[in-house]
């Protein structure tokens, strides 16, 4: 029963009717599943969006224990969401019952009954926090590619200690700290510990299915995901039905087919897109115009002293006389131009 | 080889006011663009950068960028010849597309400055000024009256 309820709800948010008048009532707030993809669609899709759920009381006053995972880590369209999940530490039997166990285990169906219930049942948002970031594709290329290369895992570990952060500042009395990682658990760990040194901190593989906490963050973070991906408006004006681009999984033929319809001679694809992908940049090869940045200064400065052979430069086999460019116009790089 | 500009000098403020980007990226292609909605749209002021920056990215480069105006007393022309010349020694033609007196300049992931060989190179103008500037004959003289004084406090 419940499942066929939240399937109709999806179908109204994908829909996005704009005249209907509920979803656009407080937009500021998610205090259900359907509040959920309006609340994303108000929101700039360039741009990161954090979003913290009401603080409740108790987790005030009771040493908390709070959980971190991602998702859409891999894919190369749509958002990457970090979200993180807290509730005090006796308060772990709530988790259990609204079913918060391995996510992986968890159909989409599920996981969106479990994000409803968390909101809405008294006995589940009377104990249980929650926050997401939703970081833009756009951010995630423009970070991605910088001078200064900012790699993907340190984008996702500074959102996760923003979020921590906003929870500590929201009032969140924080006492442990289980975050889910992908990557080498130790270096995250003593990173974190440096930051937060007075929280019991686990970083652990698949922590996911061990901590309810981070099944619940996790549950937050994937429910995000999709809802961000059925909501997303292509500000380039394109239009998708039912924005059918698949997972975003490089080895699924429709998100395949997507990066090979969609390509923009001059700017590639939409910002759904992460350029940053090797999937992009190689789709975009050969089907794009070619296109050169000055690339970083990785040139050294080359000088071991006046080369002996410098005074014999000056003259060309024909005995012309080359003349040095005068350094005024060389520094300003201003030349001569005789075609165009 | 002559090369002919065909457009009247006078009529220039009747030429299509064109917006135009200045980027830190060389373009294997020609033709239209949909600059509208695949770039200006997601054009952000960027006051974190100081004041009047702007910033956007370009195939997921990130660029800052802010807008400029060109030299004064210039006027920003754009050309275009329809026909390649197919020997160096043919005759060229050039017609106007379009005029303007502001554009948006773009760096690759770094902060519009005097350092930028942009902003350097555009001393061609007031070098060009100098040197083509007439000179009047108090200018002259006065500055021959100098050069005197000088030449003698040297030589006390």
């Amino acid at each position: 029963m419940e499942d066929i309820k939240i399937k109709e709800e999806n179908k109204t948010i994908a829909e996005g009717d704009p005249s209907d008048d509920e979803d656009k009532k407080d937009i500021g707030k998610i205090t259900s599943l359907k509040s959920l993809g309006p609340f994303i669609a108000s929101r700039e899709n360039s741009q990161n969006t954090v979003y913290l759920s009401d603080v409740p009381a108790v987790c005030k006053d009771k040493p908390c224990m709070l959980g971190v995972d991602e998702a859409g880590r891999g894919p190369v369209l749509g958002p990457m969401v970090y979200g993180i999940s807290y509730c005090p530490l006796e308060s772990k039997q709530a988790l259990i019952d609204l079913g918060c166990a391995d996510s992986k285990q968890l159909t989409e169906e599920k996981r969106d009954v479990i994000f409803n219930e968390l909101n809405t049942l008294e006995y589940a948002n009377s104990c249980v926090g929650w926050a997401v970031e939703i970081i833009s594709p756009n951010v995630i290329s423009t970070s991605m590619y910088r001078r200064a290369k900012c790699s993907l895992n340190e984008v996702s570990m500074e959102s996760a200690m923003g979020l921590i952060q906003q929870a500590i500042d929201a009032g969140v009395n924080i006492a442990e700290v289980y975050v889910d990682t992908v990557g080498p658990p130790e270096k995250y760990q003593e990173k974190l510990l440096r930051r937060f040194p007075n929280f019991k901190i686990t970083v652990a593989k698949k922590a996911d299915s061990t901590y309810p906490i981070v099944s619940a963050a996790s549950i937050c973070a994937k429910v995000t995901r999709d809802h961000a991906l059925k909501v997303w408006r292509f500000p380039e004006g394109l239009v998708i039905k039912d924005n059918a681009f698949g997972s975003g999984y490089p080895g699924d033929p429709v998100t395949k087919r997507f990066l090979t319809e969609h390509i923009d001679l001059v700017f590639g694809f939409p910002r759904l897109v992460r350029f940053s992908w090797s999937t992009a940049e190689n789709a975009l090869a050969n089907k794009a115009y070619d296109m050169e940045f000055d690339e970083p200064d990785s040139e050294k400065p080359k000088y071991a002293g006046t080369k002996l052979t410098k005074f014999f430069k000056g003259t060309t086999k024909d005995g012309e006389v080359i003349r040095e460019e005068c350094r005024f116009f060389k520094q300003r790089h201003l030349s001569n131009v005789f075609e165009f | 080889m002559s090369i002919t500009l065909d457009f009247n000098g006078k009529n220039l403020a009747k030429g299509k006011s064109l917006h135009l980007h200045y980027l830190p990226a060389k373009i294997s292609g020609d033709g239209e663009a949909n600059v509208e909605t695949y770039f200006n749209n997601y054009t952000r002021e960027a006051p974190d950068y100081g004041s009047g920056m702007l910033n956007n990215a370009l195939r997921g480069y990130p660029l800052v960028g802010e807008r400029m105006k060109v030299p004064e007393g210039y006027k920003g022309l754009v050309l275009q010849e329809t026909e390649k010349p197919l020997s160096e020694s043919a005759d060229r033609q050039l017609r106007l597309t379009g005029v303007f007196d502001e554009f948006t300049y773009w760096n690759y992931d770094k902060v519009p400055s005097n350092g930028d060989p942009f902003r350097q190179a555009m001393l061609m103008a007031d070098v060009a000024k100098a040197l083509s500037e007439p000179i009047s004959e108090q200018d002259l003289e006065a500055e021959i009256r100098r050069n005197l004084e000088s030449k003698k406090e040297n030589d006390s």
